[in-house]
């Protein structure tokens, strides 16, 4: 069966292709084109999983490039992440077409909707079952392009146009970093094949130096695609995509792709001790810098956005720290919970047509799935004990403490209590107290939406238990077990951690409750004792103003410059050359008289001159 | 069979049916003109098939003789990989384009096949020469069609293009000129093979000669390439001449260019070429940046493209340049790559300026409104455009990165600026036309008819088949390159 | 039969040339030019025929040559004579500097 996992991302492939040719025809059946394939999808990833938890890894592989003695192959390999991958990727992508079919129903371009789906799912599947770098560069330029094309699905608003160019772009300058990395690669290694990199790294065949830079422009890539500061802009702004995608692309799978690509290069990483600590850095400060940032914005999908980027922050801190269970696990929590917020986010859109949280309120008696499902979702991204969030995170930060990142350590509780805040601001803001929707009939969503958030809240809540200090840590020995290239650790976490994780998640949902719900303390306390702060914070740090004036004008300055020269030089040049060429023409031109008798005297003269000179030099002209 | 003179000459027998044809029954005619080019196409398919199948193709006939026979020039045609898959992409574009024509070019259509079919003999022969002066026969025979076919058919500033296209390429060709009678008159031979010898055994002609005759090599193709600063003509090109003949100019022409560098520079002169391949590379660099950086500012779609073409043809120099397995590869694949690019998006510029009366950014916008398929195409043609895996222009630029990395890594490093680029100036000109919201609203219309659909579909075909199994093509290649890796002693 | 040198027919031509080429480049009138162009073939002629007889090869090719020049000679003056009344119904004039359109 695992040679035969790239009929997997086949399906969507084939749901792509279908939709675009007869998309047009079939309507309103396109959807269950959609949810057929990626259900064919899932079940074989199922299959696939539990294959390889009883038979092992495996694979199978092809030539594709040859350049003389070199040989670039594409292929397929199932390894425990691979396969994990597989079927979160496929279980969201699932769930969000059959949720897209209740959210998209009145979109006249649901063919096109659901072929983008389909690419972008085909891409993803690939990604995460690739043997080697180059096939994994490929699929990782797809997915950017899938996202693309849904983030600027509403092509005819200007907002959309410009958040869609601005992620292609901006994961494009990550893409770069990770293109110099692979080839870097590749002239050291002599091939792309992961297997390879990782024995080459293991005997100490690429120099020190060299491997921490290779790995440092790996993780740019990482960094451009997983939203980490400084390319995390993009991913707020893709928020102008229709929800499901948001859930999918921009919470889920393809913005995880970037610590899916350092938990895959983990060997990689760990050989290099200055590139992990830029990782755990790097991941740390995105972690608490776009909590803050979620804590004062005001856009349903922002905050929920700015959350993305602070988990992913956490997972890339987890694995800088050597916690490479860590990182996957909370990856895969952070798969289900997140997803379930976006779609529950989605569903209260789809009900009070807004996005801005001043104007909603009062929803839990009205919503009554959504509501208790956001409830889940906000329990276990706050990370309160018993939900999945909570073991991941506990995970998380007993690795950083384990690898001795003590600073890191409390950045992290410190994330962990803004999130909680953040969350359950933004929880008691939309569904408690008064309602402050106008004119609309708030209504709650259509089964076809409800279904799906119910089966991630399920997930949400359990997900977690494959791995805790309790049961068993059932998936950290899976995920390692069979690999001989990464290091087997489990801690076994002193019981304070734990407590400190639970306790700072409760002071967060307790603030929050004193100041959204209560009122007890004044919700202008920020605003009116720190303006500076709050606006530094409400803007964003101005980030998007910095690369504005920087790159962006910088980037004009230079093509303006080029245009100048163009214009001045290049063309004066250009110019002069054909100015003398015209002159000379002119010039010639006088002679041509008309005067057919003043030719053939000059052609008479001319000639004697030649005979004459042939007499003279006696024939040897 | 001698397939190969038939090909290079089977668009006579269009020629002949046209002359005899009166003008005004234009059906007929651009029914013929387009027949006319399919007739080359299916036998240069005969001819990859004859290849591929281990037929000897090359032929040689004696033709001119003089000074008591110690100079001869022969008729030799011939074809390695490198150039069959040139004469595919000519055969290939060259129907599309002629489609093109039939539905665009609205008088005069039987002037403008004849014109269209000199040209593609010229452009066949350019690939099948296996001799200099044979080479430069066909290759001066591509620059007389071309003028009159800018000159006469084109937009507003045509006669301009037209000679600036005519002076240009007029003196490169003088120079070629020179050359090929100064190599000529030294040893004696023009034939491409026995100057390889000659040129790589070292003693038959000085250092010096060599140096120099490469020098002449790189202003000649330099013009047709473009190499920065002899760009300016081919950018009023891109922008006055007709699309249909872009099409042609961008796919073809320009790839003159790259296959007389590769062929004749590397082919002959590879020693040479060794010494001056940080040169190039620098050139490459300036063309890639430059075209780029140009190309953000423009304000007319095809200026955008046209500095595009400046652009990508820069990494085909960066790719001749690394001067290893991987950079000639992903040169030569960059040449065919482009060559497809660039005829898909000018056919989609084609069609959105049949509907608008214009290429202006400025009045352009949200056109995936009133036309989806056009801009659906014109969005993934960008998307091959600017190097995304899965279409051919992905292959081409990995493959010269890779090779540039090995030989120059710090100029490879500053040439991915490039890459960026080439995803922000593609972007802004494919989204700000198609994306946003509508600028004006144009009355009448409509979406890809059927008969722009097939070219459009047939070339993003060929692009997505090169891009998803890139092995298709380096198996044709293989001898080629390994020939021309000879010369390098790589 | 007293033998003329072959250097006489050869001065005789040269004269002859020599004074059809004054006239093609110097006469006003047309006609004379064309006359003066029938001159400087003649004096080839002469040339062609002396050289049949006295030349180093003697042979019958020079004086057939001739006969040749003769006729294309003729055809000349005629297509010469017919393009000059042309001209003349069109700018009523036959001087040759005036026909000068072929200016730059």
């Amino acid at each position: 069966m695992l040679e035969n996992a790239w009929l997997i991302p086949l399906f969507p492939l084939l749901s792509f292709i279908l939709l675009i040719f007869f998309g047009k025809q079939w309507r309103e059946k396109c959807s269950y084109v959609g949810i057929g394939f990626t259900g064919i999808s899932f079940v074989l990833s199922v299959i696939v999983l539990f294959t390889q938890m009883a038979n092992g890894s495996g694979g199978a592989e092809a030539a594709w490039l040859t350049i003389g003695s070199i040989e670039f192959r594409f292929g397929v390999i199932v390894n425990p992440l691979n396969a994990l991958m597989l079927v979160i990727v496929s279980l969201v992508s699932f769930l969000v077409h059959i949720y897209s079919k209740g959210y998209m129903h009145d979109d006249t371009r649901m063919a096109t909707f659901y072929s983008y789906l389909g690419l972008f799912t085909f891409a993803m599947l690939a990604l995460v079952i690739s043997p080697n770098l180059l096939q994994l560069y490929i699929f990782w330029e797809l997915v950017g392009v899938g996202s693309f094309l849904l983030i600027g699905f509403y092509f005819y608003k200007e907002e959309a146009k410009a958040a869609a160019k601005r992620a292609f772009i901006m994961t494009r300058i990550g893409d770069i970093g990770l293109l110099i990395g692979m080839i870097l690669l590749f002239w050291q290694v002599g091939s792309l094949e992961f297997n390879e990199i990782f024995t080459a790294v293991r005997d100490g065949s690429v120099a020190e130096g060299l491997l921490t830079l290779i790995a440092i422009l790996i993780f740019i890539g990482a960094v451009g695609k997983s939203g980490q500061f400084p390319l995390h802009t993009w991913l707020p702004d893709a928020m102008e995509g229709p929800t499901p995608v948001s859930a999918l692309i921009h919470a889920a799978t393809m913005v995880a792709a970037g610590v899916y690509l350092v938990a895959t290069l983990f060997p990689v990483f760990e050989a290099s001790p200055a590139a992990m600590t830029v990782v755990a850095v790097t991941g740390g400060f995105t972690a608490i810098f776009a909590a803050t940032i979620g804590l004062v914005q005001k856009d349903i999908k922002r905050v929920l956005a700015y959350s993305t980027v602070s988990q992913l922050g956490y997972m890339m801190m987890a694995l800088g720290a050597a916690g490479y269970v860590a990182g996957v696990f909370h990856l895969m929590t952070h798969a289900f919970f997140k997803a379930l917020l976006f779609l529950a986010a989605g569903s209260v859109i789809h009900a009070v047509h807004t996005q801005n949280i001043e104007k909603m309120g009062g929803l839990w008696k009205k919503m009554h799935i959504t509501g208790p499902v956001f409830l889940i979702g906000a329990l276990a991204i706050s990370g309160v004990p018993l939900f999945s969030g909570f073991f991941s995170k506990d995970e998380i930060l007993l690795a950083t403490w384990y690898d001795g990142r003590y600073g890191l350590f409390i950045l992290g509780l410190i994330a962990a209590f803004f999130t909680a805040i953040y969350m359950f601001r933004l929880f008691f803001m939309v569904f408690a107290g008064e309602s402050r929707t106008t004119g609309t009939k708030v209504h709650e969503s259509p089964r076809s939406m409800t279904y799906p958030m119910i089966t991630l809240a399920i997930l949400a809540i359990f997900s977690g238990y494959i791995n805790t200090p309790w049961f068993g840590t059932f998936l950290g020995d899976w995920l390692v077990g069979d690999s001989e290239f990464l290091p087997f650790e489990h801690h076994e976490g002193p019981i304070w951690v734990m407590l400190a994780a639970s306790l700072v998640a409760f002071a967060g949902i307790g603030l929050a409750y004193l100041i959204y719900y209560k009122k007890a303390l004044q919700r202008d306390f920020l605003t009116s004792h720190m303006p500076n702060t709050y606006t530094l914070v409400f803007n964003k740090y101005f980030i998007d103003e910095f690369y504005q004036y920087t790159i962006e004008y910088g980037v004009r300055a230079v093509s303006y410059l080029g245009s100048f020269i163009e214009k001045y030089i290049v063309e004066v040049i250009v110019a002069a050359v054909t100015g003398v060429v015209k002159s000379v023409g002119s010039l010639g031109s006088r002679l041509q008289s008309g005067q057919v008798q003043t030719y053939g005297a000059v052609a008479f003269v001319g000639l004697a001159i030649l005979v004459f000179l042939v007499v003279w030099t006696g024939g040897y002209l | 069979m001698d397939w190969l003179t038939i090909l290079v000459f089977s668009p006579l027998i269009g020629i002949l049916i046209l002359s005899i044809q009166q003008a005004e029954q234009k059906v007929t005619i651009s029914l013929t003109g387009i027949l006319a080019t399919v007739l080359p196409l299916l036998l240069s398919l005969v001819v990859y098939a004859q290849f591929h199948g281990g037929g000897d193709l090359a032929i040689s006939h004696q033709w001119i003789s003089f000074g008591n026979g110690i100079f001869q020039i022969d008729y030799e045609l011939g074809v390695d990989g490198f150039s069959l898959l040139l004469l595919l992409l000519t055969t290939i574009v060259s129907t599309l384009s002629a489609s093109v024509a039939a539905a665009q070019i609205k008088q005069g259509l039987k002037a403008y096949f004849l014109w269209f079919l000199i040209l593609e003999i010229g452009m066949l022969g350019v690939f099948t020469a296996e001799n200099l002066i044979l080479f430069f026969i066909f290759f001066e025979i591509t620059l007389v069609p071309m003028f009159f076919l800018i000159g006469r058919w084109g937009f507003v500033e045509r006669e301009k293009a037209a000679y600036s296209f005519l002076i240009y390429n007029g003196l490169g060709s003088a120079v070629l000129l020179i050359l090929f009678a100064a190599i000529f008159a030294k040893t004696g031979t023009t034939n491409i093979e026995e100057l390889k010898t000659i040129m790589g055994s070292g003693n038959a002609v000085s250092e010096e000669f060599r140096f120099g005759s490469l020098l002449a090599l790189l202003i000649a193709f330099g013009v047709k390439l473009p190499i920065v600063p002899l760009h300016t003509w081919m950018v009023r090109v891109h922008v006055h001449a007709p699309i249909a003949v872009v099409m042609i100019h961008a796919g073809i022409l320009l790839k003159i260019g790259a296959y007389g560098l590769i062929n004749f520079g590397i082919g002959i002169f590879g020693d040479q070429f060794v010494k001056v391949a940080p040169f190039i590379a620098v050139l490459g660099l300036i063309n890639l940046l430059y075209g780029a950086f140009l190309a953000f500012v423009q304000n007319e779609l095809k200026s955008v493209f046209a500095y595009s073409s400046v652009s990508h043809m820069g990494i085909v120099l960066l790719g001749v340049a690394a001067m290893n397995e991987a950079g000639i590869q992903g040169a030569i694949f960059q040449t065919l790559s482009h060559g497809l690019i660039a005829a898909l998006l000018f056919l989609l510029v084609g069609v959105i300026y049949e509907r608008t009366h214009t290429t202006k950014l400025r009045s352009l916008g949200g056109l995936a409104k009133g036309m989806p398929l056009a801009a659906g195409f014109l969005l993934a043609a960008g998307l091959a455009s600017l190097g995304l895996p899965g279409m051919s222009g992905f292959v081409s630029e990995f493959m010269a990165f890779l090779g540039l990395f090995e030989s120059m890594p710090w100029l490879a490093a500053i040439g991915t600026i490039g890459i960026i680029m080439t995803a922000v100036y593609i972007l802004r000109a494919v989204l700000g036309v198609t994306y946003g919201k509508t600028v004006k609203s144009f009355a009448g219309m409509y979406d890809l008819t059927r008969r722009e659909m097939i070219p459009a579909a047939a070339l993003l075909a060929l692009i997505v088949l090169i891009g998803v199994y890139p092995n298709f093509i380096t198996h044709t290649l293989q001898y080629a390159l390994e020939s021309i890796m000879l010369g390098i002693g790589g | 039969m007293s033998a003329i040198p072959v250097n006489a027919y050869l001065l005789l031509a040269l004269v002859l040339f020599c004074i059809g080429l004054f006239g093609a480049l110097t006469k006003k009138n047309t006609v004379i030019v064309l006359i003066s162009i029938e001159l400087m073939l003649n004096a080839v002629n002469i040339n062609l025929v002396a050289f049949s007889k006295y030349g180093i090869n003697p042979g019958i090719t020079g004086q057939i040559f001739s006969l040749f020049t003769i006729t294309v000679a003729a055809a000349e003056a005629a297509v010469g004579l017919a393009i000059l009344i042309a001209l003349y119904r069109n700018r009523s004039t036959v001087q040759i500097d005036e026909m000068n359109t072929m200016k730059h």
